[in-house]
């Protein structure tokens, strides 16, 4: 299982957490990747600097809600697939 | 014993006036809380003078650590009395209760105290004293946690009359319906408002004369420990931690912070879980760890949180819509309900690291001011009538 895990914290909340967390919930769906991708929130990890925030493995990347698609064919496809 | 008392009233001013012709004063000592009801004669400006000089010399004398004996022979020898009837411009109720459980009431011509203990009435007995050539009713008794005291202005019994109620509304029934609204753990603003709004309505919305309920729980002391911000020195974290988690397991404990829920669960080697499901606050999820009841991100939802605070503050803008909003799931009415019906007193562990990354111009300013937020969320739960301490880190 890929654990995906998304801050809600302050500053990520501000640069669109949600929308984040909603393009990935339904790229996950999409590709009927349920059983493979865990997404689950997170609260600061003290990367505010580059909000959104999505941790993979111990590695952080910065995530706006326009790059989320890329994000997921890169990051999370490539890992699963 | 140790108990304390939460108390709140709220007034209906006589139609067509600006100011309100009774007058409620709360005040806390070390040893006792006090409620003061007086009610000046007539209405309008001449009668919120009368009830407001009656008021505050009790409020100032008590608050010097005057007994209540003194305060009411300094009111009576005060008041200015009718010279064609003798009756006096300002009728009163005091109710003092002590930490220790000693409880003393005294009532001066205002309709009489109602008193609930569980679940039943408790008859308050005639026991006339003369103090300063004044018939003053007086009371002594042993609270217990979970008494409930309403205290009223005879706008209340008058609700009504000659309009849709011929002889106003009875203190027998006015006492029937506030033991019927009564239910545990409910704020006595709520449990105030709902008697008063009844007479709203029995006056059709012109009440004829000022009306107030003031309502006072006798609880046990509840605390609430309330964590927010990273330490400054990492070093003080575990510190910070053990602070907080300090005290029994009736301590209620909310985490408002992503980083200081992070430290807490780390600390205490407990996982957090954060909720992706949002509601439609705006607000971000909240987050569980276990053993802490609350678990939210910070700033934004604590400037929510000072936000339902202050409007609770103006008990004149609190409605039933309000209580609807405050019983809403997500994280600030969370926090602002514990903090209004959950606590007597309340404890901030306050973190007073910088977040760099607040400083980004991108994000909106509030965001930058942690200290600022303390400041305005201490006032405003002092403003709710809350006793707050600090611990700064």
């Amino acid at each position: 299982m890929l654990n995906v895990s998304i801050c809600v914290g302050s500053a990520c909340h501000m640069k669109g957490s949600r929308e984040v967390i909603a393009k990935l919930k339904d790229l996950v769906k999409m590709h009927q990747l349920e059983g493979k991708v865990l997404l689950n929130g997170s609260f600061c990890t003290g990367n505010c600097q580059h909000a959104v925030c999505v941790v993979i493995d111990d590695t952080v990347y910065s995530v706006r809600p326009e790059t989320a698609e890329a994000f997921f064919n890169n990051e999370i496809l490539a890992r699963v697939s | 014993m140790n108990i304390t008392t939460e108390m709140a009233s709220r007034s209906l001013n006589h139609v067509g006036e600006i100011l309100c012709g009774d007058q409620v004063q709360i005040v806390h000592r070390k040893d006792s809380d006090i409620l003061v009801l007086a009610d000046g004669m007539g209405s309008g400006v001449r009668a919120n003078m009368l009830s407001t000089l009656t008021s505050q010399i009790f409020g100032k004398m008590l608050l010097e650590g005057a007994s209540l004996e003194e305060c009411v022979e300094t009111v009576i020898d005060t008041l200015p009395a009718d010279p064609r009837t003798g009756a006096s411009y300002s009728t009163f109720t005091v109710l003092q209760i002590f930490h220790d459980g000693r409880g003393i009431l005294y009532e001066y011509e205002n309709p009489g105290c109602i008193f609930i203990r569980d679940n039943s009435l408790v008859p308050i007995p005639e026991n006339i004293r003369i103090i300063s050539g004044k018939q003053i009713n007086t009371f002594r008794f042993t609270a217990r946690v979970g008494d409930t005291f309403l205290i009223m202005s005879d706008g209340t019994i008058h609700a009504g009359l000659g309009d849709l109620m011929s002889f106003g509304w009875p203190w027998e029934d006015i006492a029937d319906f506030a033991l019927r609204g009564h239910k545990d753990g409910q704020s006595p603003l709520r449990e105030a408002m709902r008697i008063c709004e009844t007479c709203n309505d029995l006056y059709y919305g012109r009440p004829g004369d000022d009306t107030t309920v003031a309502c006072v729980h006798v609880t046990n002391r509840t605390q609430l420990h309330l964590m927010t911000g990273p330490a400054r020195d990492k070093a003080d974290d575990v510190r910070m931690v053990q602070a907080f988690m300090s005290g029994d397991r009736n301590v209620k404990r909310i985490v408002s912070g992503g980083t200081s829920a992070s430290i807490v669960s780390r600390v205490l080697n407990r996982p957090m879980r954060v909720s992706m499901e949002y509601d439609d606050s705006g607000l971000p999820p909240e987050g569980f760890i276990e053993g802490i009841d609350l678990v939210t991100e910070g700033v934004l939802t604590l400037a929510r949180v000072i936000q339902i605070l202050k409007e609770y503050a103006q008990p004149e803008n609190v409605d039933e819509g309000f209580f609807k909003r405050l019983d809403e799931p997500n994280p600030a009415a969370k926090v602002a309900r514990m903090i209004i019906e959950d606590c007597t007193e309340i404890h901030l562990y306050v973190g007073t690291a910088v977040n760099a990354a607040y400083q980004n111009p991108d994000l909106p300013l509030e965001l930058g001011l942690r200290m600022n937020l303390t400041n305005q969320l201490s006032e405003a739960l002092e403003a709710v009538g809350k006793k707050v301490e600090y611990d700064y880190f």
